[in-house]
């Protein structure tokens, strides 16, 4: 299994244009929104400054780029091709396949986080403690996981040509109501009470916790546990039923 | 000595909604037979083939590979299999796929001998999705033979491949068959299945329809196409009298008749007192053969 981990994330070290989207992409948006903002300006009530806050929203936006898109869109394509089927005739035990991808997108995910850290220390002086930007990096990248097992439902819900539009209806939905391009209080009230229930809100305000110091909210983490359970359950169940169909 | 079949179906079925893509199959395969699965398109024979790999659960009755389930035959590395449905990892070289599966495989052959038995050593550092057809083929059947397996399956392995290629395909699955692993392949050019196969086994609708070697089959289907010209008109009662007469066909005064055995049916013919001229006995291919057996078949059905 070990040597199918090791190809999965040599493969998605390889391919540039997820690369670029996964690493680049959230960087060049925090400097787009956050380029000109001075650091002394507050986010509403939450006592970070502009490149503080949104240094998590895109460190978080990245990851979840990187585990979602990275593993939805493979493994559905690749169920179609049939290599989902091909491996099914070697040893490989079921779970080796998901666990596999799972690790390719996850090895992509940390230098994005990472990129995102540095270029928000380089170019907008965002300070933190040490222990902050390492609880910062575990927790983002931890957290990561709870879109992995989203992404591979939908790799096993979707076929071929839907998995990109189904993708994407959660990848924006998440991060735009979830508040990782915008502060969720600049939203209506009404759509305010949907996005605190969302694991992406949960997500970022993990990280910002953290930013200021503080012990996570103990709903954050729970939305993010019952998140993880109903999205890998769901993976679980949906993958289980493409093994009988085959 | 009763060994372990390699293969053993017993009465199988498996169906798709009203559809009975097979039923009730029972079938053997020995060690070291190589057999071919012949059968028009919807015959069952992609159906089998799942079966047998554990791709897909019979409705009723037991599949067994090597005595255990076929799931539990892959995981033990008893059974390569190249299937026309199994994709490959694109994005990656022919090189690395196959050291994967080999790494995968509990007794893997060196992957260099791998890549030069199928004829790929050339194409090792091409990426798996700039390959043609015929080339894709070969890396498939690279990863059916990655390990020391005791049952090679093959659906369609020649697929996309030109003649030369081909010939080349069919001499390292002869040498694997010699090593004593057990072989079966499905395939729809039956002159392969003539020249390379010991053992033929035709599925109609699910069913076997006929198992046995080639010139077996071809006997059961009446092996020899007889054919004369007669220059008074016979009735054709008298005519399909003979013995050994499998199929008759009068058209004017020539007269064409499948004999399963040739040589009593045309000293039939003189013994009637007839004269025929122009008279030629020629043999019957596996694939007429196949079109006579099924075309029956489907007759028995319908009437």
């Amino acid at each position: 299994m070990n040597d199918l981990i090791r190809l999965e994330i040599t493969r998605a070290l390889r391919n540039r244009k997820f690369l670029f989207f996964s690493v680049i992409y959230p960087s060049a948006l925090f400097l787009l929104i956050a380029g000109s903002a001075d650091s002394t300006t507050k986010v509403g009530d939450t006592g970070l400054s502009l490149p503080t806050f949104f240094m998590v929203s895109m460190a978080s936006f990245g990851a979840l780029t990187a585990v979602l898109l990275g593993n939805s869109e493979r493994i559905a394509k690749e169920r179609e091709s049939g290599w989902v089927r091909q491996l099914r005739l070697t040893p490989l035990p079921g779970r080796g396949y998901v666990l596999a991808k799972t690790a390719g997108a996850a090895v992509s995910s940390l230098p994005s986080i990472m990129i995102v850290f540095l270029v928000a220390a380089a170019v907008k002086d965002v300070r933190l403690d040490a222990w902050q930007w390492l609880a910062l990096t575990g927790a983002i990248w931890v957290g990561s996981l709870v879109f992995a097992a989203l992404g591979v439902a939908i790799g096993y819900l979707a076929t071929g040509d839907a998995v990109r539009p189904i993708t994407m209806i959660f990848y924006f939905g998440l991060s735009m109501l979830g508040g990782l391009w915008m502060p969720a209080t600049t939203f209506p009230q009404w759509l305010q009470d949907i996005a605190k229930w969302l694991p992406t809100h949960a997500y970022a305000a993990l990280g910002r916790s953290i930013e200021l110091g503080d012990a996570p909210q103990a709903k954050d983490v729970a939305i993010l546990a019952v998140s993880f359970v109903l999205f890998a359950g769901g993976a679980a169940w949906l993958y289980r039923k493409d093994t009988l169909k085959a | 000595m009763e060994t372990t079949p390699v293969v053993a179906f017993d009465q199988v079925t498996k169906s798709y909604g009203e559809v009975r893509a097979v039923d009730g199959l029972s079938l053997t395969l020995r060690p070291g037979e190589t057999v071919a699965l012949l059968g028009p398109n919807g015959a069952g024979k992609s159906t089998t083939l799942d079966l047998l790999l554990g791709l897909k659960q019979p409705d009723s009755g037991t599949v067994r590979v090597l005595g255990r389930s076929p799931r539990d035959a892959i995981v033990g590395g008893h059974v390569g299999a190249m299937l026309q449905s199994g994709g490959l990892m694109d994005e990656v070289t022919v090189r690395e796929l196959v050291s994967l599966v080999c790494a995968l495989h509990p007794r893997p052959f060196p992957v260099g001998e791998v890549l030069s038995r199928a004829g790929i050593t050339e194409l090792a550092d091409r990426k798996v999705n700039k390959l043609s057809g015929g080339q894709e083929q070969r890396v498939r059947f690279a990863l059916a033979t990655a390990g020391d397996s005791a049952l090679i399956v093959l659906d369609e392995p020649t697929t996309g491949m030109d003649v030369t290629a081909r010939q080349a395909f069919w001499a390292t699955m002869r040498e694997q068959a010699d090593q004593g692993r057990t072989v079966l392949f499905a395939t729809h050019y039956l002159e392969e299945a003539d020249a390379i196969a010991d053992r033929v086994l035709v599925l109609h609708r699910g069913r076997l329809l006929a198992d046995g070697t080639a010139a077996e089959i071809k006997a059961k289907a009446g092996a020899r196409r007889i054919s004369f010209d007669m220059e008074t008109v016979i009735e054709e009662a008298v005519l399909r009298a003979l013995p050994f007469l499998t199929a008759l066909d009068v058209s004017g005064q020539t007269v064409r008749i499948q004999s399963s055995d040739a040589d009593a049916t045309v000293n039939a013919v003189y013994a009637l007192g007839l004269y025929p001229r122009n008279l030629e006995v020629a043999g019957l291919g596996l694939e007429q053969a196949f079109v006579t057996l099924t075309a029956a078949a489907e007759e028995a059905r319908t009437s």
